[in-house]
């Protein structure tokens, strides 16, 4: 039997697996990193980070949300990005890294990859930072100013990366940064090669050049029209593929250059109401229609977690059910 | 090119600055106000129609948006009423339980577009708020609700209940939302449903002028 990792680079390099890679297991994530997480702790909680922008988890929701009314909005000019912007410090203290550096030094390399994880992205920051509205049109209205800006977020990441590779040697990166809906794209291709690509480029080849051997790329929407761009910033597995893409169609088309990890739409069977009937029906029909190599089923969600308890767990017990069917 | 179509033009390509300026022009040449107001609202549709078909994306459609606009305030102070707002009142908001903003601002600048004025309740609006606002706004026409979640498509059918029997008449409703299908739109008495802004600037015109 292939070991976890050894499972993983067989399905994405188009050898021999001997199962399904289930979900989230190749990934140890080493959350316990100091980081500026784009959330609010848990219900009924708001935070400020460190670059001010205000995060909200109302009662009763499943998720935080950034604040973007006039109080709370930290860029509102974005021509004046430079006044109103200021980075946080990358650099945390030997006692903060501590517990990461116990985490990863605890991981079989072996059997999994030490992950690193990022939130928010590139884009999701200029947006938290002034509003969705007002960043979609500022690339438009203010591109010069839109430039800068991602620009600044390009060097704040990878001083943090520099950290991060510096104290737990990651094998494997988890980015987090959506780039549609569930039908579209945010914005045109056109636009994503001009704005984001170059960004992404210069991000994920400095972790690819510091070690990393596996980019892991989260984006829980449409977005096959931006594959070509993902391969080639060096994504080697999109998480988050929805069923909305044709994931099957996307493994016939770029299998072999980057591997899918998703087509279990977290909406579907993520809910008050879920049942294993239902999860295993939609695992069955994504393993079946996307097959052994090149994809990774998995529910949607940006982590190893549902928003309903159990969730996760039945979808792993599904994907162990169909692995003994199927291999 | 005519400058009535000049001005239906820079609209559709987003020209924020040019527009504003255009319809001036527009104006001294001696076009009515309603003619250059009715042109940008046929350029938005061309807009929506194109986002509806995946040929243009969110940005292009918001600064479309925002560059009819900027013409319609050069246009308001001509005008009888307060612009674009034809088709009557339009009460819009995202149900109970739902935060959701972004795709419910997008259809409420394209409703904004195709003639409404528009009453925008924001997120997280009970089902009694939108009858409290058809109570509250004159010539209420169209109630647009839009729910986002898997687990809030229930506040959606409570909200399109909640409307339909409040007994108040005059106007339909509309819904939308990623998980929400013709089918159930039709299931919770809705009368009508859209996929995307685009359509629903179509498809709101056509309830309300039915």
């Amino acid at each position: 039997m292939l070991t976890i990792r050894q499972n993983l680079m067989e399905t994405i390099k188009g050898g021999n697996p001997d199962r399904f890679v289930n979900q989230y297991e190749f990934m140890e994530l080493i959350m316990e990193a100091p980081m500026d997480l784009p959330l609010a702790p848990g219900p009924g909680t708001v935070v400020k980070n460190k670059w001010g922008i205000t995060f909200s988890w109302p009662e009763g929701q499943i998720g935080s949300f950034p604040v973007h009314d006039d109080e709370h909005k930290v860029l509102k000019d974005v021509t004046n990005w430079k006044e109103s912007v200021k980075a946080p410090s990358v650099f945390y203290t030997e006692e903060e890294w501590a517990p990461a550096i116990e985490h990863a030094n605890s991981v079989d390399r072996n059997d999994k990859f030490v992950t690193a994880f990022c939130a928010p992205g590139i884009f999701e920051m200029t947006h938290h930072l002034m509003g969705i509205e007002d960043a979609l049109m500022s690339l438009y209205e203010e591109p010069e100013s839109m430039q800068e800006l991602i620009d600044y977020v390009v060097e704040y990441e990878l001083a943090y990366a520099k950290e991060v590779i510096d104290h737990i040697h990651p094998d494997a990166l988890f980015h987090h940064d959506d780039w549609g809906s569930q039908i579209s794209t945010f914005v045109s291709p056109a636009m994503f090669e001009e704005f984001l690509l170059p960004a992404y480029k210069k991000v994920y080849g400095f972790w690819k050049e510091n070690g990393v051997e596996l980019i892991v790329h989260h984006s829980d929407s449409y977005a096959a029209t931006l594959v070509p761009f993902m391969i080639e910033m060096g994504v080697d597995i999109w998480q988050g593929a929805m069923t909305t893409n044709n994931v099957p169609e996307l493994i016939k088309k770029y299998g072999g250059k980057i591997s899918f990890m998703g087509d279990i739409d977290s909406g579907k069977v993520d809910h008050p109401n879920w049942s294993p009937e239902e999860i295993e029906k939609y695992v069955e029909i994504a393993c079946k229609e996307c097959g052994k190599l090149y994809f990774i089923p998995n529910l949607s969600q940006g982590l190893n977690i549902a928003s309903f308890p159990g969730v996760y767990e039945e979808t792993s017990a599904a994907i162990d059910r169909i692995s003994k069917k199927m291999f | 090119m005519s400058k009535i179509a000049e001005v239906k033009a820079k609209v559709e390509a987003g020209k924020t600055k040019l527009v504003p300026g255009l319809v001036q022009e527009a104006l001294d040449q001696g076009n009515a106000a309603e003619d250059i107001l009715q042109a940008m609202v046929d350029s938005m549709g061309v807009v929506g129609d194109k986002f509806s078909t995946g040929e243009i994306f969110v940005p292009e459609m918001l600064i479309a948006a925002k560059a009819m606009s900027k013409g319609v305030e050069v246009l308001k102070p001509l005008m009888a009423s307060d612009g674009a707002s034809s088709l009557g009142t339009c009460v819009i908001g995202t149900v109970a339980g739902d935060l959701h903003d972004i795709g419910k601002n997008l259809v409420s600048m394209m409703i904004e577009s195709a003639g409404f004025n528009m009453v925008d309740l924001g997120v997280d609006v009970p089902a009694n708020g939108f009858v409290d606002a058809i109570k509250a706004n004159e010539n209420v026409t169209l109630v647009a609700c839009s729910g986002l979640l898997t687990t809030t498509m229930p506040a959606l059918k409570e909200a399109v209940e909640t409307i339909k029997a409040s007994g108040l008449t005059g106007f339909k409703v509309i819904v939308g939302g990623a998980p929400v299908t013709p089918e159930y739109a039709a299931e919770i008495g809705a009368d009508g449903y859209a996929p995307d802004a685009g359509s629903a600037a179509v498809k709101s015109k056509e309830l309300v002028t039915a």
